[in-house]
């Protein structure tokens, strides 16, 4: 046997080598998946689960040309992946492709619009050959530049960047548009600290020298205490103060989408009750055809914002694909087919789910439809809705729903009609549902329809409808005056209210016609919904003068005093001191019952104020470990790691090529005095059984004077902290 | 089979199944001994006392030496004070070109009384020899040197001759003037354990020279120690410890200095050999039975530099093996005590 014999281990370095592909293919795992989850981020907003598979098949597609050509030259496997990439997406864009258009037009389609398509779709995107591009492409992308940094160049830590940034892209595309996604957060972090782990360096060759020479080969057990109990803390701190962490937040995320500018409306749809007397003038013409699945109100718009002069619907509306964002399982279906209603805006009966025939636009505050290039004769689509349904029983104890001030919002100069009437309904009926059931009644008994009345729903056209006399044209008008004027006072009353256009289409195939249209005001209750009201008379009814019930309604009304103590008053259930007074509060007061925010943060001061006597801690222990286990070569050791590690505090690091007397002299001008530890810990080193115990003790001496003698060559937070 | 593993010079396994091999008191004495010996040539080379411990410690690892310097340095001082204080035979052999190898090594010639033909030793049959200005043979003279340096016999006419024990060869060359002379092949090269250089003496030292030089001869010095001292202190160098850390670590030195951007030819496993060899011999010296990394780095420049062969532009650009050498140590990690140690 000869000299150049002595790396014979065999047996270990085939045991290092098999480490070393366990610890490749772990964090090749890790990042693999550690891609695939980033990617699924994104897919969260898409409808059904073909992203899903797409992106991590990307992602594993990415990472197996990278791992195989690992140990190619370093152009192959970039070269190599993009042809995969190429592959791929071409796969992909055939997937989702309908087949409408010819192959090579939507390929090209889908590369030049990816972008801003996916950025601007709504939400759940519907899989398609442009929305697909963007989320396989950076997931392929991600996944190569892992696989690079990782497994060819051994860079885990840099590894995780590219899926990290994948993550962070997938959280700005899904923006406010779904939960917080915490198991996603929760995987994502486990599988970095997994693929971290694994490729850990030992202590001898990490970077601080701290660790570069430590004490006899001390047992794995405190260490793996240490990471446990290291672990439980954190967790107990984010537990805590998790929960007042994300009470502070109170901004939701920003969404790409809302950059994007909307379908313009023109005049004719930004306020379609103006159509309502058009329609009442010619009842027979024919609007559309419907084949439905049973008798609905399809709705044209609905109208929420009223300024004093018209009603106008809130929010934008945003394209959509053929799902709409938000229904739920639908129950009804309707074919249409346009024949003279025009505009842009669509009926659909409400909620609608999914349209298919026509490019959809959708108002994600009123779920109303529209077609951005307007409906002309001819056009037909196919929409299926989840039709509402409200509980009657449940309506009529609820309270009003006040959380959109939008809904409630009523503008100066009501007239006094107005008032007047909202008084009588305030008094007359107790709960909101009758409040608004009586309004619908008391505008249904007291006044007249007529086609021809002119249009208008201003306040002084309203003022004119509702109080002017019947001689002179008031009290009488079509679906425009009654739900407008209905949805006002229902405001003064105290109840959220909007205006609905639309129609009324029995069930089975039919034409629809002008006649069918109409506006109908809705009610928001709390836990129910908006719920229509139908102000309109009996077609045979005959109006009682309204003047009468309410001069009635005046005699009768008690005097302010009485009023003060009377008991017949009905509830005012909008009342801010009653809604302080715990009858509809009790949810929010029992959150309020909880640990202060200032218990959060002192429990959190507290953690951080412990971290500097958990390190001295750990300093401590792991000096008496040094200097008292093992022999004496050992705790001469121990005292070299020691000095070294104060060294490093003090700002002098010695390299790993430096040999004892090197060191020494790197330590010199600190100006402690480590006497003869240089010798020592050579012989501890390379004649262990040259140390004696007397050895031993001369070197824990060094070791424990020696922090002291350069504290002041310590920088104080260093002296504070450690 | 035993004896062989004995007297081979890879042993270092050997040693390793043994790992106390020398006490402290064994350790100072060959330091005294050393030292006493070191003190006597100190004397006639003045102001080089690193290069007189550096050359001792080749004779005892039982190398040769080959000092490079310009004219007037004390190369030829220095080998002849060495082989004085060495109660041996020694003799000097100027080299020039019509040197001949059985100059060298000797002939064979017809004892016309006798009616037999009877070996004449040449010089090279002594316990030192100074090959004074080795450069200026011609090659074939040069590689007469190779057998004996190597194997310690000369073989003339198909019949082996011992030389006697210990045997050192001092060569000395003048880097300067290369008209006439015939520049060392590596293979040659490599046979040397270490290369040293003179270098001019300190100010001092020279005014010390100036003052003393007829008291100062060679010729004047007493032997500190005879041959038989000296194997004695040879073989004990081969007992000395190396812990096992300390093989990885001079094999990746070694590798290092082979996988070096400049370096054509990297260190071979033979001068991994020598350096092993004169670093034991070096820690005795300082009166330790065991190797530490600061005799590694304290020899590795002597040993390894000369057997580096640099890549030509490298070699153009003015790099040097000691160079090499010195980027090696500050890429390999030194063997202090890890948790794993």
């Amino acid at each position: 046997m000869s000299i150049v014999d002595i790396p014979r281990a065999k047996p270990p370095r085939s045991g290092r080598r098999l480490r070393y592909r366990l610890r490749v293919a772990a964090v090749a795992a890790a990042l693999t998946l550690m891609c695939a989850l980033a990617g699924t981020v994104a897919a969260r907003v898409y409808h059904g689960q073909l992203l899903v598979l797409l992106v991590a098949g990307a992602a594993l597609g990415a990472f197996a040309i990278g791992f195989a050509l690992r140990n190619r030259p370093a152009f192959l496997a970039p070269s190599a992946s993009l042809l995969g990439l190429a592959g791929y997406l071409l796969a992909a864009i055939v997937l989702t492709d309908d087949g409408t258009d010819p192959l090579p037009a939507t390929v090209v389609d889908a590369l030049v619009n990816a972008v801003p398509r996916t950025l601007t779709a709504l939400i759940p995107v519907e899989p398609a050959p442009d929305t697909v591009v963007v989320p396989v492409f950076l997931t392929w992308l991600a996944a190569t530049l892992a696989c690079e940094f990782a497994i060819r160049y051994g860079r885990t830590l840099l590894g995780c960047l590219p899926p990290t940034l994948l993550y962070a892209a997938g959280l700005y595309l899904v923006g406010p548009n779904a939960d917080g996604g915490t198991l996603y957060a929760v995987a994502f972090c486990v599988l970095a600290a997994a693929a971290l782990a694994v490729t850990a360096a030992p202590p001898e060759r990490r970077p601080d020298s701290d660790a570069v020479v430590d004490g006899p080969a001390p047992s794995k057990a405190p260490a793996l205490m240490g990471a446990v109990v290291t672990t439980c803390v954190l967790l107990a701190a984010v537990a805590l103060l998790g929960p007042a962490a994300a009470r502070l937040v109170t901004s939701s995320p920003g969404d790409p989408r809302e950059y994007v500018q909307p379908p313009q409306l023109t005049d004719i749809d930004l306020n379609p009750l103006v159509r309502i007397a058009e329609w009442s003038k010619f009842p027979e013409q024919e609007l559309f055809e419907a084949d439905t699945s049973g008798d609905s109100w399809m709705r044209l718009a609905v109208l929420t914002e009223y300024d004093g002069t018209t009603w106008q619907a809130a929010g934008d509306f945003r394209t959509a694909g053929t799902v709409i964002p938000g229904s739920g399982d639908a129950d009804f279906t309707a074919d249409v087919e346009i024949i003279g209603l025009g505009g842009k805006l669509v009926p659909a009966a409400a909620d609608p789910a999914t349209v298919t025939g026509l490019p959809i636009a959708v108002n994600l505050d009123s779920r109303c439809l529209l077609t951005p290039d307007g409906l002309a004769t001819g056009s037909s689509y196919h929409v299926e809705s989840a039709l509402a349904t409200t509980d009657p029983a449940a309506a009529e104890t609820a309270r009003p729903n006040l959380t959109d001030a939008a809904t409630v919002a009523v503008p100066p100069g009501t007239p006094e009609i107005m008032a007047t009437i909202a008084d009588y309904v305030r008094t007359t009926y107790d709960t909101p549902f009758e409040r608004a059931q009586g309004l619908a009644d008391f505008l249904g008994g007291h006044y007249a329809y007529n086609p021809e009345a002119p249009s208008g729903h201003d306040l002084p056209a309203l003022g004119f409808f509702l109080g002017s006399p019947v001689d002179a044209g008031g009290q009488r008008g079509t679906s425009e005056h009654f739900a407008a004027a209905y949805a006002i006072i229902a405001r003064l009353v105290g109840l959220p209210s909007r205006v609905v256009v639309g129609f009324e289409v029995p069930g089975g195939s039919s034409t629809v016609t002008a006649g069918q249209g109409s506006a109908w005001p809705e009610i928001d209750f709390e836990g129910v919904g908006w719920v229509r009201f139908d102000p309109m008379p009996a077609p045979d009814a005959v109006p009682v003068p309204p003047e009468d019930t309410l001069e009635q309604m005046e005699e009768e009304t008690p005097s302010p005093e009485e009023d003060s103590g009377g008991g017949g008053e009905a509830e005012d259930f909008n009342d801010e001191a009653l809604e302080q007074d715990g009858d509809f509060n009790e949810e929010a007061g029992a959150e309020d019952a909880g640990i202060p925010v200032w218990a959060w943060y002192a429990a959190g001061a507290l953690l951080l104020a412990c971290v500097p006597l958990v390190l001295k801690a750990r300093r401590a222990l792991r000096r008496r470990r040094r200097l008292t286990r093992g022999g004496p070569a050992d705790r001469v050791a121990g005292a070299w790691a020691e000095v070294l590690a104060a060294a490093a505090r003090a700002g002098v690091k010695v390299e790993g090529s430096a040999n004892a007397e090197e060191a020494a002299a790197r330590l010199a001008p600190l100006k402690g005095d480590i006497g003869s530890l240089p010798r020592l810990v050579n012989a501890a080193a390379f004649a262990p059984h040259a140390v004696a115990e007397e050895d031993a003790r001369t070197a824990a001496a060094i070791a424990t004077e020696y922090p002291g003698t350069i504290r002041q060559q310590v920088k104080r937070w260093k002296r504070f902290l450690t | 089979m035993h004896d062989t593993e004995q007297t081979h010079p890879l042993r270092v396994p050997k040693r390793m199944q043994q790992p106390v091999q020398l006490g402290a008191a064994q350790a100072e004495s060959f330091a005294a001994a050393f030292e006493r010996l070191a003190a006597a040539v100190d004397t006639v080379v003045l102001g080089k006392p690193e290069v007189v411990r550096l050359a001792l410690t080749a004779m005892f690892a039982e190398g040769h030496i080959l000092l490079e310097d310009v004219p007037g340095t004390g190369k030829t001082t220095m080998a002849r004070a060495i082989a004085a204080a060495v109660s041996g035979q020694w003799r000097r052999i100027q080299f020039t070109p019509d040197l001949l190898p059985s100059d060298v090594s000797g002939v064979t010639i017809f004892n016309q009384a006798s009616g037999a033909f009877e070996f004449h030793p040449g010089p090279v049959f002594a316990n030192i020899v100074i090959a004074d200005e080795i450069n200026r043979a011609s090659p074939k003279t040069q590689s007469a040197l190779l057998e004996v340096m190597e194997e310690g016999r000369v073989t003339v006419d198909g019949r082996p001759h011992q030389v006697p024990q210990p045997f050192l060869v001092v060569a000395t060359q003048n880097p300067v003037e290369m008209d006439g002379t015939y520049r060392l092949p590596e293979a040659q090269l490599d046979r040397f354990l270490v290369k040293l250089s003179v270098g001019y003496p300190v100010e001092a030292a020279e005014i010390e020279v100036l003052r003393g030089t007829h008291q100062r001869s060679p010729e004047q010095l007493a032997p500190v120690v005879d041959t038989d001292t000296v194997a004695q202190m040879a073989e004990m160098a081969k007992h000395v410890y190396i812990a096992e850390p300390l093989y990885a670590y001079l094999v990746k030195l070694a590798n290092a200095t082979r996988s070096h951007p400049q370096v054509a030819v990297g260190v071979s496993p033979r001068g991994l050999i020598a350096l092993t060899r004169a670093a034991s011999v070096f820690a005795l010296s300082q009166g330790r039975g065991y190797i530490i990394p600061e005799d590694v780095k304290a020899l590795a420049g002597p040993v390894f530099a000369h057997r580096i062969q640099l890549a030509p532009d490298a070699a153009m650009r003015g790099a040097t093996g000691v160079q090499v050498v010195a980027d090696a140590f500050d890429q390999v990690q030194v063997p202090l005590p890890t948790p794993a140690a």
